[in-house]
C-alpha cells in the first residue's frame, strides 16, 4: 500500500493505493497519528485506488476515527466503491462512516 | 584436505618449470655453441693434421719424382754408355733410401739396333742392390704392355702407377713413378724409354695408419682408382675400392664422396665412417699421385667433453632447481601454514564452532594483519551468533506458546461430529482450519434449550495474541449471553456493550448469529458486520437476505436487528468466513464468491460434513501450494425436519 | 705362413674327399684356366670344392692361368686334359693344326665391349676412326679387329695389359673390356654409367661365343666318356654356383686369396652374376653347355672372311659329335 497526503483547503487528503490490510494498516495508523499530533485533524481519505480492505483495515480506520473523534476533529472518505464497497456495507461501516461519492464532495462537506 | 597446498604446488610448479627452463636453455644453448665452436677448431684441426699429413707423404713421394725426373733428363742430355747407365741406375737405388727399384726400360730398338728390348733394373734384395733384366725378367708380358711403361708413354708426362702387388711375391703394395726420356734424330724428337723408379708403399701406409685421433679416430689413404691403400679395415686394404664398398654398401652417397675424393676435392664432412662409426672426416688430395687421404674424427669422441661439461652442468642445475624447490617449498609452507591454519579454523568455525583458539600468528605481515583481523571477526560473530541464539530461542518460545494457544483456542470449538447424533431434525457441521498464525476466527453451536439451537460463525479482525485474546472474550460472552438471552439482536447488542468497554485499540469481530426453532424450522438470526450466509433450498444457493448491522466491539450503542428464515426440511444454511472466498493461489488470485457458488451447486449437499469437505477440498487446490493466509472457517446445518 | 696352412689344409681335404665318396679309384684330370682365380672360373671351383668331379669319378687339378700361360700349349704338351678356350682361339688353333675339340661351350655370347668416355666424343663404331684403341693381344683382338674392318675404319691400335689404367688415366681413348670384368671395374673405379660409351659387340654382329671347355681328339679317343663326364660335372659346378651364390663367392675369394691377389667380393658378385647371363641367358632357346651349328658356323665363317683362318672343321668334327661311329 501507498500512502500520500496533501493539503487542500485546510484539509489532509490521505490517498491510499494497494491493499489495505493486517501488513499495511500499522503504517497507515501511524501516518494519521502524526497527522493528528501536528495538528491536522480534518481528514478526507481518498479511496479512489484500494483494491482491498482487510477487517484490519477496518480496524486501523476505527482507531484513526476515534483519535480523530477525541480531538475534534473529523474524517470523511470519499470514492469507496467496488469490493471496498461491499466490504463497508456488509460489515456495517458504511454506517458510521461518512462518504462522499468525491474528494471534492469531501472537502466541501468539511468546510 | 583438497586444495591444501595448492599455493606451494603451484608456487613450486611455476618457479621450478621456470628455473628449469631458463636453465636448460642456457645448457642447450652452452652446449650448441660448444659444439659449434669445437667444429670449428676441428675443422682447422682436421685441415692441420690432413695437410701435415699430406706434406709428409708428398715429401717422400716428391724426392723419388724428382729423381726419377732427374735420371731421365740425365738421360736426355748426356750420352750414356751402357756401363754408365748401369752405374746411374745403381747410384740412384744406393742413395735413395726410399726407392725400392730403379730401371730404365727403352723403346723397341732404341737402346741398340740390334736388341728388341733393353731394360736394366736394379732393386733391393736382403739388404744389398740387386740387379735383373726386365726385358728378360717379364717373362709373358712384355714391359712394353705394363701400365708404368705405357701410361708415361701414352701421356708424355710422369705418371705415379696405380698401386699394385709385386710379382714377386711378398705382400709388399708398390707404385711406380715413371718418366718418359725423349731423343732427337734428325730434328724430330722421340721417345727413348721410360724411367721407372718403384717405391714400396709400407712406409707411407704405416705413416697413415700410425695417425691415432682420439680413441679411435684414424686416417686412411685411397689411390686415384678408390682403392683402398690404408684403412683399419685390413681386409679391405689392396682389395676393396671405396667404390665397391659403396656398391656393397647399396650407398649412393658414399660413391658420390668416393668421386669427390678422386676428383681430388678437398672437404670437411660429417659422415657414418667405413667402420661404422659416426665421425667428421676431412679429406685432401695427394697432388703428386691423385691419391686421397683422410682423417677421422669420431663424432661422440670430440663431443666427449661437451657431454661431460653438459651433463656435469645438468646435474648441477638439477641439484640447484631441487634445492630451489625445497626452499621455495619452505617459504611457501611458512606463508600458508598460518593460512591453513586460518583455513582449518574457518573450517570448525563453519559448522558454527566459535569457542576453537585461532592459531596465534606473530608475523607482522599481510597474513599476521589477516589472522588478528579473523580474532576480531570471530569474536563479533560469537558475539552476534549468541544474540541471535537468544532472540531465536524467544521466538521459539513465544511461537511454541502460541501454537499451544492455538491448540487452546482449536479445542475451545466443539469437534465432535455428528454432534447430535441423537438428533434427527438437524445435523451440522462445521471446520475451522487455523492460518500459521494465530487468527480469529471461531464458530459455536449449542441447545439453548430443547428447541432453540443456537449457531454462530465469527471473526476477528487482525491475527495473533489480541486477536486470540480477542475471540476468547467474544466466544465466551456469546455462548453465555445466548443461553441467557435467547435471541440474536440481543445478544449481540449485549455482547457488544460488553466488549465495546476500554476498546481503545477498536478490536472488532464480525457475528453471524442464529437460532433454529427445530420443531417449526424457523431461524431467527442477526448479524453484526459478517459476510451474509448462503441458502440452499429447492430453489438452489442464494445468499441469505439480511441487514448488515455493524460490527461487534467498536461502538457500545450499536443495535441489531433479529430477522427470520422459515427453513424447509432438506434446506441448508452454509455459513463462512472471507478465509473461504479470499483464499488465494501462487498468484494471488482469489478463490472469489463465483467459484463457491458453483461448487456448492455442484458438489454434495445432502450430508453437510461431505458438502464443507468438499469445498474445502477446492479451496485447497485453488491455493495450489499457496501458504494459507487467513483462517478458513464453514459451519453448514441441514434442517431435516421434525420426526412425525 | 697362415696361408701355406690353409692350402695345406685345403689340399688334406681335397684328398680326403674322393676317398670316402667312392670306392673305385679316382681318375686323374687337370683343366686349365684362361686366367688366374676369379668368378669366371667359379663353376669349376665350386665342383671341385663340393666334390662333384669326384662324384663323377675324377680328381681334378686346375690349373690357373694368368700372364705367361697358354692353355693351349698345356693342353697341347699334355700338361692338361682339358682348358678353357674361347671359340675363335680354338677354331684358330684347329687351322694351325692342333686338334680341339669342343666338349661343352659355355659362354654363349660375346661378352666384350669397347668402351669410351662421353667426354670423348666418341658415339658409334665410326666415331673411333683415328682414336687411340686399346686392344688385347693375341686372339681377344680378333673381333674388334673385324669389326673396325667391317666399319672400314683405321684406329691408333695400342696394345692393352690386364688393367684399364691406362685408358682411366687417359692414355686411351677406347678401352677393350670384358663385361663381367673390366666394366664394372671402371664403375668402381668412380667412373659413372652415365659418363661411359659402350659398344658391346654383341649388338654389333659380333656374336662371337667365349669359354669353352676343349680337350684334345685323342683324349676324346682315348675314353670319351671322361670328357662327357667332365662336361657334367663342369656344368653341375656353374648351376650350383648360381644356385648358391655365396658360398660360390666365398670359394672364390679363398682361391685368390691363396693365389695373393686381390680380391674385391662386390666384383666377383658382378662377375659371377653376368656368367649366369652368360652361361644361361634369360630368354634363350639355348641349352646351356651346348655350341649350337648356327653359333659356330657363323664365328667360322667370320673369321675366314677376315683372313684368319683359311678353313674350318664341319660342327661334327669340332664338336666331336661323331666320335662314337669312330669308336
Amino acid at each position: 500500500m501507498e500512502i500520500q497526503t496533501r493539503n487542500e483547503a485546510n484539509t489532509t487528503v490521505i490517498t491510499i493505493t494497494g491493499r489495505f490490510d493486517a501488513v499495511t494498516a500499522p503504517d497507515y495508523e501511524k501516518k494519521v497519528q502524526e497527522l493528528i499530533v501536528g495538528g491536522d485533524i480534518r481528514i478526507v481519505v481518498d479511496f479512489a485506488g484500494l483494491d482491498y480492505i482487510s477487517s484490519a483495515g477496518l480496524r486501523g480506520l476505527l482507531v484513526t476515527a476515534k483519535l480523530l473523534k477525541a480531538k475534534g476533529g473529523q474524517v470523511r472518505f470519499a470514492n469507496v466503491a467496488g469490493t471496498v464497497k461491499e466490504v463497508f456495507d456488509i460489515s456495517g461501516f458504511g454506517t458510521i462512516f461518512q462518504m462522499d461519492a468525491t474528494v471534492a464532495a469531501s472537502l466541501a462537506a468539511i468546510a | 584436505m583438497p586444495g591444501k597446498s595448492s599455493i606451494v604446488i603451484k608456487l613450486v610448479l611455476v618457479i621450478t618449470l621456470c628455473s628449469t627452463l631458463i636453465f636448460a636453455v642456457a645448457l642447450g644453448y652452452n652446449y650448441y655453441s660448444s659444439r659449434s665452436i669445437l667444429e670449428k677448431e676441428l675443422e682447422s684441426n682436421a685441415r692441420n693434421l690432413s695437410l701435415s699429413l699430406v706434406n709428409r707423404v708428398e715429401t717422400e713421394l716428391s724426392v723419388v719424382s724428382r729423381v726419377t725426373e732427374g735420371v731421365a733428363r740425365a738421360l736426355e742430355t748426356g750420352r750414356y754408355s751402357e756401363k754408365e747407365l748401369h752405374t746411374l741406375i745403381r747410384t740412384t737405388v744406393e742413395k735413395n733410401p726410399e726407392i725400392f727399384g730403379s730401371g730404365v726400360a727403352f723403346e723397341p730398338y732404341a737402346f741398340s739396333k740390334t736388341s728388341r728390348l733393353y731394360a736394366p733394373y736394379y732393386y733391393r734384395e736382403n739388404g744389398k742392390i740387386a740387379f735383373t733384366r726386365l726385358d728378360t725378367s717379364y717373362l709373358y708380358v712384355p714391359y712394353l704392355l705394363w701400365d708404368w711403361y705405357q701410361s708415361p708413354r701414352e701421356l708424355g708426362r710422369l705418371e705415379w702407377s696405380e698401386p699394385y702387388f709385386d710379382d714377386g711375391g711378398g705382400n709388399l703394395a708398390m707404385s711406380t713413378c715413371s718418366v718418359p726420356f725423349y731423343g732427337e734424330t734428325d730434328g724430330v724428337r722421340h721417345l727413348k724409354g721410360i724411367v721407372a723408379t718403384d717405391i714400396t708403399l709400407d712406409s707411407l701406409t704405416k705413416l697413415v695408419s700410425s695417425v691415432k685421433i682420439l680413441k679411435t679416430g684414424y686416417a686412411a689413404l685411397l689411390s686415384r682408382n678408390g682403392m683402398v691403400l690404408a684403412h683399419p679395415l685390413k681386409d679391405a686394404v689392396m682389395n676393396e675400392s671405396f667404390f665397391s664398398i659403396a656398391e656393397a654398401r647399396n650407398d649412393p652417397s658414399l660413391r658420390e664422396l668416393g668421386k669427390k675424393m678422386v676428383a681430388g676435392e678437398t672437404g670437411f664432412i660429417r659422415y657414418n665412417s667405413l667402420v661404422g662409426v659416426r665421425s667428421w672426416m676431412y679429406y685432401a688430395p695427394i697432388r703428386s699421385t691423385g691419391w686421397t687421404l683422410a682423417v677421422l674424427f669420431p663424432e661422440a669422441e670430440l663431443l666427449e667433453n661437451i657431454n661431460r661439461l653438459s651433463l656435469i652442468m645438468g646435474v648441477i642445475g638439477f641439484a640447484g632447481v631441487l634445492l630451489l624447490t625445497a626452499a621455495v617449498v619452505y617459504i611457501a609452507r611458512s606463508i600458508t601454514k598460518p593460512l591453513r591454519s586460518l583455513a582449518e579454523a574457518t573450517h570448525v568455525m563453519a559448522s558454527g564452532n566459535f569457542d576453537l583458539e585461532l592459531p596465534v600468528v606473530r608475523s607482522n605481515d599481510e597474513v599476521g594483519v589477516l589472522a588478528q583481523d579473523f580474532q576480531v571477526m570471530k569474536e563479533s560473530l560469537k558475539e552476534y551468533i549468541k544474540n541471535l541464539t537468544e532472540t531465536t530461542a524467544a521466538k521459539e518460545r513465544i511461537q511454541s506458546e502460541l501454537q499451544v494457544a492455538a491448540d487452546i483456542q482449536a479445542s475451545l470449538l466443539p469437534r465432535q461430529f455428528p454432534a447430535f447424533p441423537e438428533r434427527s431434525e438437524f445435523d451440522i457441521f462445521a471446520s475451522m482450519d487455523p492460518a500459521k498464525e494465530i487468527g480469529g476466527d471461531f464458530y459455536d453451536f449449542f441447545f439453548i434449550d430443547d428447541d432453540n439451537f443456537c449457531f454462530l460463525i465469527a471473526d476477528v479482525a487482525g491475527k495473533g495474541v489480541p486477536a486470540a485474546l480477542y475471540m476468547m472474550v467474544a466466544k465466551t460472552l456469546l455462548k453465555s449471553e445466548a443461553q441467557r438471552l435467547g435471541e440474536p439482536d440481543q445478544i449481540l447488542a449485549y455482547v457488544n456493550k460488553t466488549l465495546a468497554i476500554d476498546n481503545d485499540s477498536c478490536m472488532f469481530a464480525t457475528v453471524f448469529c442464529a437460532i433454529l426453532e427445530i420443531s417449526t424450522g424457523t431461524v431467527r438470526f442477526a448479524n453484526a458486520g459478517h459476510n451474509p450466509p448462503l441458502v440452499m433450498d429447492s430453489q438452489g444457493v442464494r445468499y441469505l437476505a439480511l441487514k448488515s448491522g455493524f460490527v461487534l466491539g467498536p461502538m457500545a450503542d450499536t443495535v441489531y436487528e433479529t430477522e427470520r428464515l422459515i427453513m424447509q426440511p432438506g434446506d441448508t444454511l452454509f455459513l463462512y468466513t472471507d478465509g473461504v472466498t479470499e483464499a488465494t493461489n501462487l498468484t494471488d488470485d482469489l478463490f472469489g464468491e463465483p467459484k463457491l457458488l458453483n461448487a456448492l451447486q455442484d458438489g454434495p449437499r445432502q450430508e453437510s460434513d461431505q458438502m464443507i469437505h468438499a469445498i474445502r477440498d477446492e479451496v485447497t487446490r485453488h491455493a495450489n501450494g499457496a501458504p494459507q493466509s487467513d483462517d478458513v472457517t464453514m459451519v453448514a446445518i441441514t434442517y431435516r425436519g421434525t420426526v412425525v | 705362413m697362415r696361408i701355406g696352412y690353409l692350402l695345406l689344409l685345403f689340399v688334406i681335404a681335397t684328398a680326403a674327399l674322393p676317398a670316402a665318396a667312392s670306392e673305385t679309384p679316382l681318375k686323374k684330370v687337370s683343366l686349365a684356366l684362361l686366367w688366374s682365380p676369379q668368378a669366371q672360373f667359379a663353376g669349376y671351383y665350386v665342383a671341385l670344392d663340393k666334390g662333384i668331379y669326384a662324384k663323377h669319378g675324377m680328381e681334378l687339378k686346375i690349373l690357373a692361368g694368368g700372364p705367361g700361360h697358354s692353355p693351349v700349349q698345356t693342353l697341347n704338351n699334355g700338361t692338361a686334359d682339358f682348358a678353357i678356350l674361347w671359340l675363335t682361339t680354338a677354331l684358330q688353333q684347329r687351322a694351325a693344326g692342333i686338334k680341339l675339340v669342343n666338349v661343352a661351350q659355355l659362354v654363349q655370347k660375346s661378352s666384350m665391349m669397347l668402351i669410351s668416355r662421353k667426354s670423348s666424343g666418341i658415339k658409334t663404331v665410326a666415331d673411333m676412326n683415328g682414336r687411340k684403341v686399346g686392344l688385347w693381344g693375341g686372339d681377344l683382338s680378333i673381333p674388334p679387329r673385324a669389326l673396325f674392318a667391317r666399319h672400314g675404319i683405321k684406329v691408333l691400335e695400342v696394345p692393352q695389359s690386364h688393367t684399364v689404367n691406362l685408358f682411366l688415366r687417359g692414355g686411351i681413348d677406347v678401352t677393350s673390356a670384358m663385361w663381367y670384368n673390366e666394366y664394372h671395374t671402371i664403375l668402381n673405379s668412380g667412373v659413372d654409367q652415365e659418363e661411359l660409351n659402350v659398344v658391346s659387340l654383341s649388338e654389333q654382329g659380333m656374336n662371337f661365343p667365349e669359354d669353352g671347355i676343349y680337350t684334345l681328339e685323342k683324349t676324346l679317343r682315348n675314353n670319351p666318356s671322361l670328357a662327357e663326364a667332365f662336361a657334367a660335372a663342369s656344368l653341375e659346378g656353374w648351376r650350383y654356383a648360381f644356385a648358391h651364390p655365396d658360398e660360390a663367392l666365398d670359394i672364390i675369394t679363398k682361391r685368390m686369396r691363396e693365389a695373393q691377389l686381390p680380391s674385391n667380393r662386390i666384383h666377383q658378385k658382378w662377375m659371377l652374376n653376368r656368367m649366369r647371363d652368360l652361361i644361361m641367358p634369360a630368354n634363350s632357346p639355348a641349352t646351356p653347355g651346348l655350341l649350337t651349328e648356327q653359333d659356330y658356323r657363323a664365328v667360322g665363317s667370320a673369321l675366314q672372311r677376315g683372313g684368319l683362318i683359311r678353313n674350318y672343321p664341319d660342327y661334327a668334327t669340332f664338336t666331336g659329335r661323331h666320335r662314337a661311329g669312330e669308336k
